[in-house]
Formats: C-alpha cells, structure tokens, sequence
C-alpha cells in the first residue's frame, strides 16, 4: 500500500462518520454525541499521523518546512476549532449553531482532502517510496496524545 | 517536480473570485430588463440583436463571470498549480471582460460599430489574459486527474468559440456578414453550451458531488471516459453540420445521450448522498438535472421540427441547467470563501456559512427563478407571460446579488471593526 493510499482511504473513513454523525443530528443532538466525538478522534488520529510522522518525514527529507506542510498543519488548527465547537453545540443543544460548524467543517475538510489528495500525498510517495512501509507501520502504531 | 506548488500564498485574494461573483446577478439583471422591454416576437429568434444581445449577457456575464471567477479560486486547490499573476490578470480581465461586454450589448441594441470594435478588444483581451494564465497553471500540473483533464477539454472549447465569437462581432460591423455566418454561429453556441459549460460542470461534479453530499463516486468509465466521448461527439457533429447536414442528428442524439446520463446520474448520486441536509443548493442540483434532461430531448425533436424549438433548448439548457449549477455553487463558495479567509486571518468568533445568507430569501430567490424559466418556456405559447417571467427574473437576480453580498458585507464589517483578533490559536502547540 501507498502512503497515498493509506491516508486517502483514512479520509474517506472519517467522511463516512461525519454523514453518519449528522444523520443522527438531524433527529437529536444528543444522540449523536457519541459518532461526534467518534468522528473527533480518528480526525485527531489522522491530524496526528500527518503532523507526527509524515509530514516530518516529508520535510526532513526535503528540506521544506514552510511549503505545503505547514499550510496543511495551519489548516488543521482551524478544523480542531471547528470540532471543538461542534461539541460547544450539541452540549448547548443548539442544532442551527452546530449545522453551522459542521458545515463549515465539511467544506474546509474536503478542500484540504483535496489538497493533500492530489498534490501532497503524490509529492510524499515520490520522495518516500522507498520508506513508505516503514512510514505506514509508524502512523498505524500511532499512539494519539 | 514542483515542489512549490503548494504554498502558503497559494489561494488568490478573496477579490480575485467574488468581483466576478458580485458582477454576475447584475448582467443577470440586464438580460431580464431586455427581455422585459422587448418585443416577444423578436425574443422567438435566435439570430435576432436583442436574443444575441440577452443570450450573451446571460453567457458572458453571468456563466462565463462565474465560471472564471470559480476557476481563478478552484485550480489551486484542484491543480495545485499558481495561475500566474493571478491578482493582475483577475483584476484586469474583469474590467476588460465587463467593459467589453457592455459594448458588446450596446452594439447590438444600437447598431454602433465603433462600439463593436471596443468590444471586440476588450473581450478578446480579457479572454486571453485569463485563459493564458489559466493553461500556463494547467500546464505545470503533474497529476492529471479526470476533473483536470475535463478542466482543459472545457478550456480547448472556450478558446475555439471565443474565436468564433470575435468572428461573428466582426461580422456584425459594416457590410462583413459572411456565408459562414449561420453555420459558424450554430457550432458556436453548440460547443459553448456543451463544449465548454457542460464538460466544465461534468468534470467538476465529479470531485465535488461526491464531497460535499458524501454521495456515492462517478464511476471509473464515468470518470476516464465520458469528457472524451461527449468531445468526439461534438467534433463529429461539427464535421457532420460542415459536410453531412442530413446525418447531425446521430451526432445530436450520441452528445445528448451521455448528458442526459450525466443528468439521471447526479439525480440519483442525490438520492444516494449519505449527507442528510437538503438546502437551496441540492434543489439547484436537482433542478439542474430535470431541465438538463428535458433540454437535451427536446434538441433531438426540434430536428424533426426545423429548429423551431432551438431558442427553447437555449433557456433549458443554459438557463434551466448550467445557471442552476452556477447560483447552487455561489451560495456554498461565497460564505465560505468569507469563512475561511477571515478564519485564516485569526478571527474566531465570525458566523458560520449557515448563518451568511438568510435561507428563506435563498429559497425565495430560487423559487422566482424556476418560475421565470418555466414561465420563459409557457411564453412561446402565451406571450403575455414573458413580461411577468422576465419580472421574476429580474427580482430573482436581486434577490441572489443581495444574498452573496451579506457574506462580503460580514467580511468588510469585520475587518473594520476586528471584533477578536486572536492568533493564539495558530501558534504551535509543540
């Protein structure tokens, strides 16, 4: 398997959550807490496996720490605020405030997917083929914090 | 390989999309005026000034306005490549493109051929400022995905009917009308509609239907193949109409058939989205499907109707499908757009995409739009009905330059009053 690939098919895992999670919020915020917060950790799970392992690999090996990296490490900041808010709302059992967020959410997530999809992922198999087992068993074995 | 290509920089400046944004309800506007104050005989021809003269104010001003301004935002993100100078060329296109085409409808209504020569300048200006900096970014791409590669087929059309185009303006000047006038004209308007909107759409529906509705994917044949198909199509029935006139309909029926699979397509990949939320911008998605569907039959019959019913296909095609599409997508990427740039500059307590536009004015803003459309087409029965078709319109048009202006007014009024500037959040944790 690719770094590509691994990371692609993590995303499309955390996708399937979200449309779960909001398919429960539309009948009850409260309800869907649970996939929420499921949704949050394997997101914080993926974030970590780029920020941790990846993306140090990829800029090590490089030499670009201010390129698309960072951009993608910056954008993650902005969705954790965006999760984090997420549970402000359905905590306030407020549904306009929390389709907001997830809106939102939904939107930067797929464009940074997009992002890393077409042109980071491809540009981190090119430079790590040759580690690229070693990189996958590392962000599996990951330990979130 | 381009190591840069993705950097922090790299999304143009919120200008760059939403002045064409802003600018494309008011052309909207101007078209229904026209229609408002024209004679409805005049409107049942195509080749007539004022149909040329509204058609292009819907085309150029309000499609073509939206789709260069999407484009100037989205190949970055789906390309990863930097259009070059894109502030300029953004910048100085728009004012060509808006000047060229306010003569260019001035021309027309008043017969002025100087006013034909500075349109034809500052169109054809504009055009090649934007689409050359376009292909210089789609040239750099190293990935070619099936959106890219749908993004430079569209691209290859656009510059072959903006040449057409200038033709036909030319022509239009002094004495110059050629024999070549009708057949250039049709294959013009065929490879605009289907050529370049259509492929555009095709191809960006398939990154983006899939991602915003977490809807099923297009399928791999779908995706490798259907771009190819619909331009074989198209070139096939340009040299059928050159040479073959009696046999253009298989051509008609092979490029109508996949776009109406494409309709039937999003229309159950709809059904099927695992995203439960139903807002204005799936009722414009599945609007789309249903005129897109009934546009491209009806451009089977009229064949057998000679071209009665050409100007009909024209108002469900270009307005009932690709002006659905393009109003669906300003209501999702103009709040964000606002979102994620003033998010980006470290304003945290900013309302939500779902809180820019007011949703019952969006809804309204839909419904007198799906009426004037249904209504333009009932007016080729009852003409009375235009007049009132073309008044919804043009509150339609309104209506949508107010809601896409709420977002940039909450931009411009946060960044005068900078309620929380925080970049605590952006400073790294470890």
């Amino acid at each position: 398997m690719t770094i590509k690939d691994f990371l692609a098919t993590d995303h499309s895992k955390c996708d399937g959550i979200f449309a779960k999670m909001e398919e429960i919020a539309v009948k009850s915020l409260a309800d869907a807490k649970p996939l929420c917060e499921e949704f949050i950790a394997n997101t914080e799970r993926h974030f970590q496996m780029e920020e941790k392992i990846m993306f140090l690999e990829f800029e090590i090996k490089t030499g670009m720490t201010q390129g698309p990296t960072l951009m993608m490490r910056q954008e993650h900041i902005q969705m954790r605020a965006l999760m984090n808010n997420m549970l402000d709302a359905i905590e306030q059992n407020n549904k306009d405030k929390f389709f907001g967020y997830s809106e939102t959410l939904m939107i930067l997530l797929q464009q940074h997917n997009m992002k890393e999809e077409q042109m980071l992922y491809p540009m981190a198999q090119q430079h790590l083929s040759e580690d690229s087992n070693r990189i996958i068993e590392m962000m599996n074995s990951l330990v979130v914090e | 390989m381009e190591l840069n290509g993705l950097s922090i920089d790299q999304a143009p400046p919120i200008s760059a999309p939403v002045r064409f944004f802003l600018t494309a309800p008011i052309f909207g506007l101007i078209a229904g005026i026209i229609i408002l104050f024209s004679d409805s005989s005049a409107l049942m021809n195509r080749y007539s000034l004022e149909s040329i003269a509204i058609t292009h104010s819907i085309t150029i001003g309000f499609l073509g306005f939206i789709m260069l301004g999407a484009l100037t935002q989205m190949l970055p993100v789906l390309v990863g490549a930097k259009m070059p100078k894109v502030v300029f060329v953004a910048k100085y296109s728009f004012l060509l493109l808006t000047l060229g085409l306010i003569f260019m409808i001035l021309s027309l209504l008043k017969h002025n051929d100087i006013y034909i020569y500075i349109s034809m300048l500052s169109l054809g200006g504009g055009f090649f400022m934007m689409l050359g900096s376009m292909a210089i970014a789609l040239k750099r791409v190293n990935n070619y995905t099936p959106t890219v590669k749908a993004i430079v087929t569209s691209i290859f059309f656009a510059s072959t009917i903006i040449a057409m185009g200038l033709f036909l303006l030319y022509s239009y000047s002094g004495e110059n009308i050629s024999q070549y006038q009708i057949i250039v004209a049709n294959i013009h308007s065929v490879w605009a509609i289907f050529g370049f909107g259509g492929i555009l759409i095709i191809g960006v529906a398939f990154q983006v239907l899939p991602m915003f509705y977490v809807a099923p994917k297009f399928k791999s044949f779908c995706k490798k193949r259907v771009v190819w198909l619909i331009s074989t199509g198209l070139v096939l029935w340009l040299i059928l109409s050159i040479f073959q006139e009696e046999y253009t309909l298989f051509a008609k029926a092979w490029i109508a058939l996949f776009f109406w699979a494409f309709a039937t397509t999003v229309w159950l990949k709809l059904n099927k989205r695992r995203r439960p939320i139903t807002d204005v911008t799936v009722w414009y998605w599945r609007n789309a499907s249903i005129f897109l569907t009934l546009g491209a039959f009806l451009w089977i019959f009229d064949e057998y109707f000679k071209h009665e019913y050409i100007v009909m296909v024209g108002i469900l095609i270009g307005g009932g499908f690709i002006m659905s599409i393009m109003i669906g997508m300003l209501y999702k990427v103009v709040p964000f757009l606002v979102w994620f740039h003033l998010n980006g500059m470290g304003y945290m307590t900013i309302p939500t995409m779902n809180e820019m536009i007011n949703k019952n004015l969006s809804k309204l803003q839909f419904i007198l739009f799906v009426i004037s459309i249904v209504g333009f087409i009932f007016s080729f029965y009852s003409p009375i009905v235009l007049k009132i078709s073309a008044l919804s319109f043009c509150i339609s048009m309104i209506l949508l330059e107010y809601n896409i202006i709420s977002p940039i007014l909450i931009y411009k009024k946060t960044l005068k009053s900078k309620p929380d500037f925080d970049m605590s959040l952006f400073s790294q944790k470890d």
